[in-house]
């Protein structure tokens, strides 16, 4: 790759050997470690999207236009402990939010866990749903897949798993 | 798969330290970071000194992506690897040294790239996150990242979301975001075969009045024998020669109460006047009974009644304040507390409770001068309450009675003093007779104290105290209380009082941890507390207001959100990271007010 190519500022078309197509512009290419740094969407402001792209995995590009360099140096700033703080928070909500998500299931359970959670107390077992700690929910996560817990409360999650699987549905149909 | 994951300890605070284990990786983040650190000077000095936009200078190129990958850290990417799989996490390092390999925290697979053929979404089945993946730079495709703060202003835009988000909302409680739009509400209208509400206010008419009679019902249904007696509850209506008359009167009364004129929203909705015309009021104004402030015009009684309640006052008692001998100066935490009965030895330097004996017109006079919230609600104060504070929900209860008191009760009064600022005027004259009237009184630090106290003694009522918490009703004055409306009232205090200026040197008090407190005067200092006061001891006795006559001095304590952090099993808890977790934890802790001792004099009433 030519140098004058990957100058800062240009605008390409590319397709990855993977399959995808994007444009962006040049941010910065590295040569060392091929690592192409292109800035999508054409808003220079504060916040844009980044994409790293190893040049080995071009398959093709073209360049459209050349422009100024998106970046400038003087704005550039970086702040680590703020940066080390945004990453901690998140990955502790992404540690909340992993609590909340089924390992080995489906979109959909996934779905129907998170419609239960909205009003009842609900947590994963392997790929059970468990509500109260007592009425459990095993795949298919049918209304009759619903086992356990007082009759009360087992007609209640019934009751609130049938009318998330409906809601669901013509959620489905309308979109 | 070349994947690596590795499941690292739980580290501390600093990703980029050493993980153990993995030391290499440790000393090239390191490096990184100070390539990152450095790379500030240098890309400024490099831009500046940019020729043309070629990349021919390699050390330019390179710091560019160093930034730009240092941009990523703790932001959630795209990482897409040779196998075609993605895995989505947050970006933690990268090699920088070597080849740019990543590392990411919590990441998962979103595409799984060796399966053949593509699964349909719905089907996808999840996997578990793993903590830390590193992805070799050979594996490495393309890293993908949005709304990346890429320069000085996205960075600064940031912080207050990162901070917005820790803060845990209702909604993120509830996980709402999964909720689906909201749906259109419509009023409710009740169905055309509902039955009419039965009336619900004429309880004691007779039965004949309405076609329902639950006695009977419940007689029926479920055999119960009723053993009502209205007047049980009630005056017993002598119904003697004399009724017809006495009916005809009370109606004329009553019709001429609720022909008034009023301007009050309402006491007109209640009346079926309708007031709304002219404003737009929405629903909250109609039916809250939130006190706004004397602005807004709620009420029509309030100039009334302060004029009123003067009038009483000086009726009562004249002008002279000199009666204040007992008091203590009273300097109280800004919301609510009801009059402690205890006399005010001046221990009462506190901030928190500084209660004032003093005869109450003075109090009587700050009462009605302090529309704004009070809580002790003493019986006697329903007098007065009826007619005239009907619509300022909690200030009637600051208003005491002309009639009551006699001078020598000891009325405490608690002030809250708010930073010097607002109450100046008021306090002016309560300051100023307090401290011309008592020479033993605890010094004038007392008064210097500030109560800082934000959430406070909400319910400072005493249990026998109530009755005589009269007098001060509250002066909770939360700092949002229409504290300004005491600057328009004319100022009946008395004008020989020293004025009241704020010492900030004022010693602060720091509780011992003995529990008997000494019974000299505090001239060690206010107990004004900060709840940031981290020298301070933690102490959580609870602590019990109701003051008898004999009640032992007792620790202070305080809410203090600033503990050290605990450790919780489920939550992970970052040491220097936002504590909010724990104010969740702390936040079932009791408030607890210090409560001085103060001495019983003996009101009797």
């Amino acid at each position: 790759m030519e140098g004058e190519e990957f100058a800062v500022g240009c605008f390409l078309s590319i397709k990855t050997t993977l399959g995808d197509e994007f444009e962006g512009q040049i941010i910065s290419f590295d040569r060392l470690s091929n690592i192409l740094v292109l800035q999508e969407g054409l808003e220079s402001g504060p916040r844009r999207n980044i994409r790293l792209l190893k040049a080995n995995h071009i398959k093709e590009f073209s360049l459209l236009r050349q422009d100024e360099d998106p970046l400038d140096v003087k704005k550039c700033f970086l702040d680590l402990t703020s940066l080390q703080a945004r990453e901690d928070s998140a990955i502790r909500q992404a540690e909340a939010d992993s609590e909340r998500l089924g390992v080995g299931v489906t979109s959909e359970a996934q779905t129907l866990f998170d419609a239960l959670s909205k009003t009842l107390p609900v947590r994963w077992d392997k790929t059970v749903i468990v509500v109260m700690n007592e009425v459990r929910v095993s795949s298919p996560y049918l209304p009759e897949s619903v086992s356990g817990g007082t009759p009360a409360a087992n007609e209640r999650v019934r009751k609130v798993l049938e009318f998330e699987r409906k809601r669901m549905q013509t959620r489905g149909t309308s979109q | 798969m070349n994947m690596q994951q590795v499941v690292f300890p739980k580290s501390s605070a600093n990703g980029f330290g050493r993980q153990r284990g993995d030391r290499e990786v440790g000393a090239r983040l390191e490096n990184k970071m100070q390539l990152g650190k450095s790379n500030q000077g240098r890309i400024q000095t490099t831009g500046a000194l940019a020729v043309g936009k070629t990349v021919g200078n390699e050390s330019f190129s390179r710091d560019r992506l160093v930034y730009l990958t240092t941009c990523l850290i703790g932001h959630p990417v795209e990482v897409h690897v040779k196998s075609g799989s993605i895995y989505t996490g947050i970006f933690h390092a990268t090699d920088a040294e070597n080849d740019f390999g990543i590392i990411l925290k919590m990441a998962r697979l979103i595409k799984d790239g060796t399966l053949c053929g593509y699964k349909a979404t719905t089907e996808f089945v999840s996997k578990a996150p793993s903590k830390i993946l590193i992805i070799p730079d050979k594996e490495l495709v393309q890293i993908i990242a949005k709304d990346v703060a890429v320069t000085r202003d996205g960075f600064a835009s940031e912080p207050q979301n990162e901070k917005h988000q820790e803060i845990l909302i209702d909604s993120a409680i509830s996980q709402s975001r999964h909720v689906e739009v909201e749906r259109e509400l419509e009023p409710w209208v009740p169905d055309e075969d509902d039955l009419q509400c039965p009336e619900l206010e004429n309880i004691f008419d007779g039965p004949w009045n309405r076609n329902w009679d639950q006695f009977e019902t419940n007689q029926k249904l479920f055999g119960v024998k009723s053993t009502f007696n209205e007047e049980l509850y009630t005056t017993k209506l002598e119904r003697g020669p004399q009724t017809r008359e006495l009916e005809k009167e009370a109606m004329r009364i009553a019709r001429e109460i609720e022909g008034e004129d009023t301007q009050d929203l309402h006491l007109a909705e209640e009346r079926g006047v309708d007031l709304h015309d002219d404003f737009d009021i929405d629903e909250e104004m109609r039916y809250s009974s939130v006190y706004r402030g004397r602005g807004v015009d709620d009420s029509g009684y309030e100039e009334d009644e302060d004029i009123l309640l003067d009038s009483h006052n000086i009726e009562t008692f004249g002008d002279s304040y000199d009666s204040l001998s007992r008091s203590t100066d009273g300097v109280r935490m800004p919301s609510s507390s009801s009059l402690v009965d205890d006399a005010p030895s001046s221990q009462a330097a506190i901030s928190e409770d500084l209660n004032c004996s003093r005869p109450n017109d003075q109090a009587r006079q700050l009462a009605s001068e302090l529309p704004s919230k009070s809580f002790s609600v003493s019986d006697s104060e329903s007098r007065i309450r009826d007619k005239l504070l009907g619509e300022h929900g909690g200030s009637s209860d600051g208003n005491e009675f002309p009639e009551k008191q006699s001078p020598s009760e000891d009325l405490q009064l608690s002030k809250s003093v708010d930073s010097g600022s607002l109450l100046n005027d008021k306090i002016d004259g309560s300051d100023k007779a307090r401290r011309s009237a008592n020479p033993t009184n605890s010094p004038s630090n007392a008064l210097s104290k500030v109560s800082e106290k934000p959430n406070s003694s909400g319910k400072l009522s005493e249990g026998p105290a109530s009755s005589k918490a009269t007098a001060s009703g509250g002066f909770g004055l939360s700092p949002s209380s229409s504290m300004g409306s005491l600057s328009s009232e004319k100022s009946t205090l008395n004008p020989h009082a020293k004025e009241f200026k704020l010492n900030p040197n004022a010693k602060s008090f720091t509780p011992s941890q003995t529990p008997v407190r000494p019974l000299s005067p505090v001239s060690d200092g206010s107990f004004y507390y900060q709840t940031q006061m981290s020298p301070l001891p933690h102490m959580h006795m609870p602590v019990s207001f109701g003051i008898g006559p004999s009640f032992p001095g007792h620790q202070p304590v305080i809410f203090n959100p600033q503990v050290a952090p605990i450790q919780s099993p489920q939550a992970y808890f970052h040491p220097n990271g936002p504590q909010y977790g724990q104010q969740m934890v702390l936040g079932q802790r009791q408030v607890v007010y210090y409560q001085p001792e103060m001495q019983y004099k003996g009101r009797d009433y």
